[in-house]
């Protein structure tokens, strides 16, 4: 199978990153392991602000039906339940589907495999009941199943507080939030008053000593400054926070960096945000955790490079291209998450420095 | 249990289909994943890890952790979250080791 480019990951980054090369004529194909796309967009009916344009305030799940609806009239193609598993000799991506491998040639590749939850163990965390708090919001939202009756949280950043208001919407009784640290870590002020609203407990300076029960949660043990406390749950969920996927890049012999400010291991890249092998991208959460604004415009930012380096764009318009969305990075992450926009420019100045000391070598 | 009226999300009609979980049948609806259909089905332990002996379920819906392997028609070691239930599916709980030298998969 032959491509113009081929994005590995069909969430938010790698959906818009399809967009600028398919709308310019170009052929994209667009692989995810899961059954359809949109990735955790599908399952997040939270509302979104300081959206790129042309996108407005949106909940989650059309943002994503949108997403995917305006790559509709282009040579865009699709395909679910294909999984990106390895790289032959010759540069070919492998990509499984049900039993068979298929070869895929592409011209560039744009890896926008997003990011997975970090978890936070305590004795019993394996018992079936704890899951992480994006996997309740999968349940409940995707697949309209409830995950619980009666629930408890570990960790309080902004993620968990919306899907404690989806829980309760549901019928859901949340017994209270647990954060190991002195202060809930949410700091949106419309969202703190909102949960102020729901009388929820939070304990803060707490954790979980112990989550017990018999083949499944029925009683969770908090401590907190000495201080026991017994609830009867039958969901635990996990606001562990998000760290980037890797393996893509491992298999594209990219060079990795540590950088706790993104959200620990990414994959180096340059402005243009291409990784240390030149036919290779990254888009999103994937090229360090950021928000929405910031997932979707880095996508952007990724197709036009993408085209630029084809030469599908003049590289005057390219350049002026990416300034603007270099722009716009900066007034939506620049200005909502600032210490992640300047983590960002920091570790492509090092990715420039290291680049350059080893051409002059 | 099954969300039926969704607070925020439109209702949808998808069709209701019997799947069998170790020889007793139950029911969910299509577009569901395995792990949602068992869930919604008040069934939380997929199985149990063979070294500790503790019951494993759904932890991550995504097909990261590997948490939630079950046997489906036939297959061992299926990511149930990543799997849409279809009619007449038959799912065991992953309890033991898959045979891999077994005559079924032609070893």
């Amino acid at each position: 199978m032959e491509t113009d480019v081929l994005i590995i990951g069909g969430g938010p980054a790698g959906l818009n990153a399809a967009f600028e090369p398919a709308s310019n004529g170009m052929n994209v194909t667009i692989i995810d392991e899961s059954f359809s796309f949109g990735g955790q967009l599908r399952s997040q009916t939270q509302y979104f602000d300081h959206l790129p344009r042309p996108f407005n305030r949106e909940r989650g799940t059309n943002l994503s039906r949108k997403l995917i609806d305006r790559l509709l009239p282009f040579d865009v193609d699709f395909l679910p339940q294909h999984t990106f598993v390895g790289k032959y000799k010759d540069g070919t991506i492998g990509v499984s589907h049900k039993n068979e491998v298929i070869p895929i040639n592409a011209k560039k590749v744009i890896i926008a495999t997003g990011a997975a939850e970090e978890a936070i163990m305590f004795p019993g965390w394996t018992l079936p009941g704890v899951m992480t708090i994006g996997a309740a919001q999968i349940l409940m939202n995707r697949d309209r199943v409830m995950p619980g009756k009666d629930a408890i949280i570990v960790g309080s950043n902004e993620f968990a507080f919306d899907v404690v208001q989806q829980l309760k919407d549901v019928g859901a009784n949340v017994h209270g939030i647990v954060e190991s640290d002195s202060q809930m870590r949410l700091q949106n002020s419309q969202k703190i008053e909102a949960f102020k609203n729901l009388g929820i407990p939070l304990y803060v300076n707490a954790s979980i000593t112990e989550a017990q029960g018999k083949g499944k949660v029925e009683k969770v043990f908090l401590g907190r400054n000495g201080e026991k406390i017994n609830l009867d749950v039958d969901l635990i969920c996990i606001a562990g926070g998000l760290m980037s996927i890797l393996e893509p890049f491992e298999i594209m012999d990219c060079k990795l960096v540590y950088n706790q400010a993104l959200g620990g291991w990414i994959p180096e890249y340059d402005k243009h945000f291409e990784t240390s092998n030149q036919s290779t991208y990254v888009a999103g959460n994937a090229a360090g955790i950021t928000s929405i604004g910031g997932i979707l415009t880095t996508g952007e930012l990724t197709g036009v490079s993408v085209m630029a380096s084809l030469g599908v764009l003049k590289s005057e318009e390219a350049a002026e291209r990416k300034r603007d969305l270099w722009h716009q990075l900066y007034q939506i992450e620049g200005i909502q998450r600032p210490d992640t926009y300047h983590a960002r420019l920091a570790a492509i100045k090092d990715f420039n420095t290291s680049k350059d000391r080893t051409l002059t070598k | 249990m099954q969300i039926i009226n969704h607070p925020v999300l439109e209702d949808t009609v998808n069709d209701e289909i019997t799947f069998h979980l170790d020889g007793k049948s139950f029911k969910a609806y299509k577009g569901q994943t395995v792990a949602a259909a068992l869930m919604a089905n008040d069934i939380k332990k997929f199985g149990h890890s063979r070294k500790l002996q503790k019951s494993r379920g759904l932890y991550c819906a995504n097909g990261r952790c590997c948490n939630c392997f079950m046997t489906i028609d036939g297959l061992d070691h299926v990511l149930a979250c990543m799997t849409l239930v279809e009619d007449n599916m038959r799912i065991s709980l992953n309890n033991s080791d898959p045979d891999i030298r077994s005559d079924r998969d032609g070893n």
